[in-house]
């Protein structure tokens, strides 16, 4: 039963904050300024949640920092560059308050949290630069954090993200992006491993959790399992019961309980059920099962989702013995931006931009239902010399063995169709196709290079088209991709204006706040873009804190 | 370059730490990490670890091979990274009490031993120290431990080793890989000595 208060309390506090990511660090910092005892709990071993393994992108318009930089902007433009992004599918009271508070938010994150923000000055709106409303300057990012700064804290904490060395995204940007990442600059990249100083998630959270446990001294255990949310008689969450070292740890959070666990890239089941892709897989860290939506429904909680197409789900593989904490860890395949790569299918055809994630996600679901396939899925990516002589995969850099277990590899395009299981005839005109385009650096069919996305980060801007070069230098290879997601899920907590938790019945459950992945993302729609989820996680979390203070 | 460096001190005599370290297989277990290893002949092997770098566990294959059997002072052996861009070399050193560039050995008390994870934590915390304050040294500072009473040490273990990471990401998994492995040598060392004591 979800509503059994226990006999005695482990611990009481006034707010628990449940997860360590964003939504839960800011939920926790504004709580604690609006004079709340705070305790923060975590059931992965270290803090900083999903944001730590990201690139630390948060998408502000209209903030100081592109004044800074001398950059132009508008409440207003950004008002219909959110339109244009929500495809409809939002909740426009939901917008309407994330877009009156996100540049409030971060304010305060930088002025009471000590967070140094900084706007990436030279990117666009790299996704609609087009779009209606779309400025230059909106990407903010933080300066290097010094990791000694947290203490005893310090190696309690995400140090590095698997996905992202610690540069900047100025010197990303500079270096080439992630088509040249062997070009970096890897002796200073290696002064910052050893100095910990950290750049893109793991910098970011790690002024969050310093603000939190260091500044303010909230408490915070990790390893320490939120299982069931405890509501008294009138249905009020006035704590949970977690799991600390393998015994039952009441907490009572007497003026609400802040959810903000991320979403469920490793529970299979609901993955499926909700972002129609078999066998998804994950780049996250392996703490995030969906534990909101279970604790949620056993005391009657709504849920909402926005369409599944449109997020942040990637594909990509797991290199052979490569794990982090016991359970393997999916890359995201950027080789796709690069030239001398492209995807097909398994008749041997491309049917995808699939240098732009954007454009591939809605058709590798796209369902044919004369034979009850998706016949897009698997993707499977293909290369030639051309590109092992230029580009890694993952970690086999150039020059590498990549072990047949990960890559077929072939002498021909005809023998590495029938290796990979697809249909020759097709595969071999899908490439002399492909190629009579390439030539002059154009895709006709999919116009591959056309996304300012697709060319700076993972195309390769010293190619007249950064996204698109012939694949005919043998020997080929192939790999069999899967999905791969980034935590970015498409179901969650059905939340309001103040990130209170929704019942079914309408009304809001007192007590209960969802914040970050965990809270439906009904006010931006269908406009995921990189930097929205975590300026809506530091703008939900601030609501919720500032909410749960009275204020 | 990381390089690394562990002394252990045993009770007993050189032969004996030498008769337990001259047969890979007696040891191998003990490698930090150690999922496997086959040896091909006298001089050659291939192994497999799981190691960690920075937040993820990669698997790593390397050959190994003994450049000079010189029992009981010393073998040495070089390595040479299969599915990773990484060379190195090591040496285990074997001398008599007072032979070895060591001093004061017999008056340090052993400390309990915390499990891996806090050691690494530790590491990686010293690690970061050394750099932050500018200390870097010619050599990486030993950690001498001994199992022996005061007085009592007979002989002591060295266990060096380089590894030199490859590629053009080799400054950077150089210094990841660092923490982990002053670890790892002062594991062996120690584990190495342990099980010869226990077996005297």
């Amino acid at each position: 039963m979800s509503s059994r208060i226990p006999a005695r309390w482990d611990l009481e506090v006034d707010v628990v904050a449940v997860g360590s990511g964003l939504g839960s660090i800011t939920a926790a910092l504004a709580a604690h300024d609006g004079g709340k005892r705070v305790v923060i709990l975590d059931k992965a071993p270290r803090l900083g949640g999903l944001c730590a393994y990201g690139g630390g992108e948060v998408f502000v318009p209209n903030s100081r920092y592109m004044a800074k930089i001398g950059k132009q902007d508008s409440d207003e433009a950004a008002r219909r560059y959110f339109a244009f992004l929500s495809g409809g599918f939002n909740e426009p009271g939901l917008t309407e308050k994330l877009l009156a508070t996100y540049r409030e938010a971060v304010e305060y994150t930088a002025d009471q949290a000590g967070v140094r923000w900084e706007a990436v000055d030279g990117l666009d709106d790299y996704y609609y630069p087009d779009a209606p409303g779309s400025a230059t300057g909106r990407y903010l990012a933080v300066e290097p954090f010094d990791g000694s700064q947290l203490g005893d804290w310090q190696s309690k904490t995400w140090a590095s993200s698997p996905h992202f060395p610690p540069a900047t995204h100025k010197e990303m940007y500079a270096w080439g992006g992630l088509a040249n990442i062997t070009k970096w600059d890897y002796e200073l990249l290696g002064q910052r491993v050893a100095e910990d100083q950290r750049t893109f998630g793991p910098g970011m959270m790690g002024y969050f959790v310093k603000a939190a446990v260091v500044d303010r001294k909230i408490e915070a255990h990790v390893g320490t399992a939120v299982r069931e949310l405890i509501t008294d008689d009138d249905g009020r969450v006035v704590g949970v019961r977690a799991e600390k070292d393998g015994k039952d740890f009441f907490v009572r959070g007497a003026s609400g309980v802040v959810l903000g666990v991320g979403g469920y890239d490793h529970n299979k089941k609901m993955a499926m059920m909700h972002e129609e892709a078999h066998d998804w897989n994950s780049a996250t860290q392996p703490y995030f099962h969906g534990d909101h939506l279970v604790m949620g429904a056993e005391i009657g909680a709504d849920t909402a989702s926005v369409p599944t197409y449109n997020l942040a789900m990637f594909y990509g593989y797991n290199i052979p013995g490569e794990e982090h904490d016991g359970a393997p860890i999916f890359r995201s395949s950027w080789e796709c931006g690069c030239p001398h790569a492209i995807w097909v299918n398994e008749a041997g055809e491309r049917f995808t931009d699939e240098s732009f994630y954007k454009d591939y996600q809605p058709r590798v679901r796209q369902w044919n239902g004369r034979t009850q396939t998706q016949d897009n899925v698997p993707p499977f990516l293909i290369f030639d010399t051309n590109y092992r002589e230029r580009y890694p995969l993952g970690s086999f850099m150039p020059g590498m063995d990549i072990p047949e277990e990960l890559a077929v590899k072939a002498d021909t395009p005809r023998e590495l169709a029938e290796k990979l299981g697809i249909d020759a005839d097709g595969f071999e005109k899908t490439l002399a196709r492909f190629n009579e385009g390439a030539r002059d650096g154009r895709d006709p069919e999919f116009d591959a290079g056309h996304f300012s996305w697709s060319n700076r980060l993972a195309g390769d801007p010293s190619y007249p088209n950064p996204n698109v070069g012939v694949v005919e230098k043998p020997p080929f290879y192939g790999v069999k991709l899967s999905p791969v997601g980034v935590g970015i899920n498409s179901h969650g907590l059905r939340t309001n204006a103040d990130a209170q938790v929704l019942h079914v019945r309408g009304h809001a459950i007192p007590g209960l706040y969802a914040v970050g992945i965990s809270a439906a993302l009904l006010d931006l729609g269908n406009g995921y873009q990189s930097g929205t989820s975590n300026m809506r996680a530091i703008t939900w979390g601030y609501v919720a804190g500032r909410h749960l203070g009275g204020r | 370059m990381a390089e690394v460096q562990h002394t252990a001190t045993s009770t007993q005599p050189i032969e004996s730490i030498w008769e337990f370290v001259k047969e890979i297989d007696n040891w191998a277990p003990m490698v930090t990490g150690y999922q496997e290893h086959e040896k091909q002949n006298e001089n050659d092997s291939t192994w497999v670890l799981k190691g960690d770098l920075g937040s993820v566990t990669r698997t790593l294959k390397f050959k190994v091979h003994v450049t000079e059997w010189a029992g009981p002072e010393r073998v040495t052996f070089e390595l040479e990274g299969i599915n990773e861009l990484m060379t190195g070399k090591g040496v285990f050193s074997m001398s008599g009490a007072g032979d070895g560039d060591g001093d004061g050995l017999s008056e340090i008390t052993p400390p309990a031993r915390p499990g891996f994870f806090a050691r690494l934590r530790d590491a990686i915390v010293r690690f970061f120290v050394y750099k932050v304050m500018g200390r870097h040294e010619s050599r990486p500072p030993e950690d001498r431990q001994t199992s022996a009473e005061p007085g009592a040490v007979r002989s002591e273990l060295r266990f060096s080793l380089e590894i030199s990471p490859g590629g053009p990401m080799g400054p950077m998994i150089n210094a990841m890989v660092k923490p982990a492995l002053v670890v790892a040598a002062e594991d062996l060392a120690r584990d190495i000595v342990a099980r010869v004591e226990a077996e005297a």
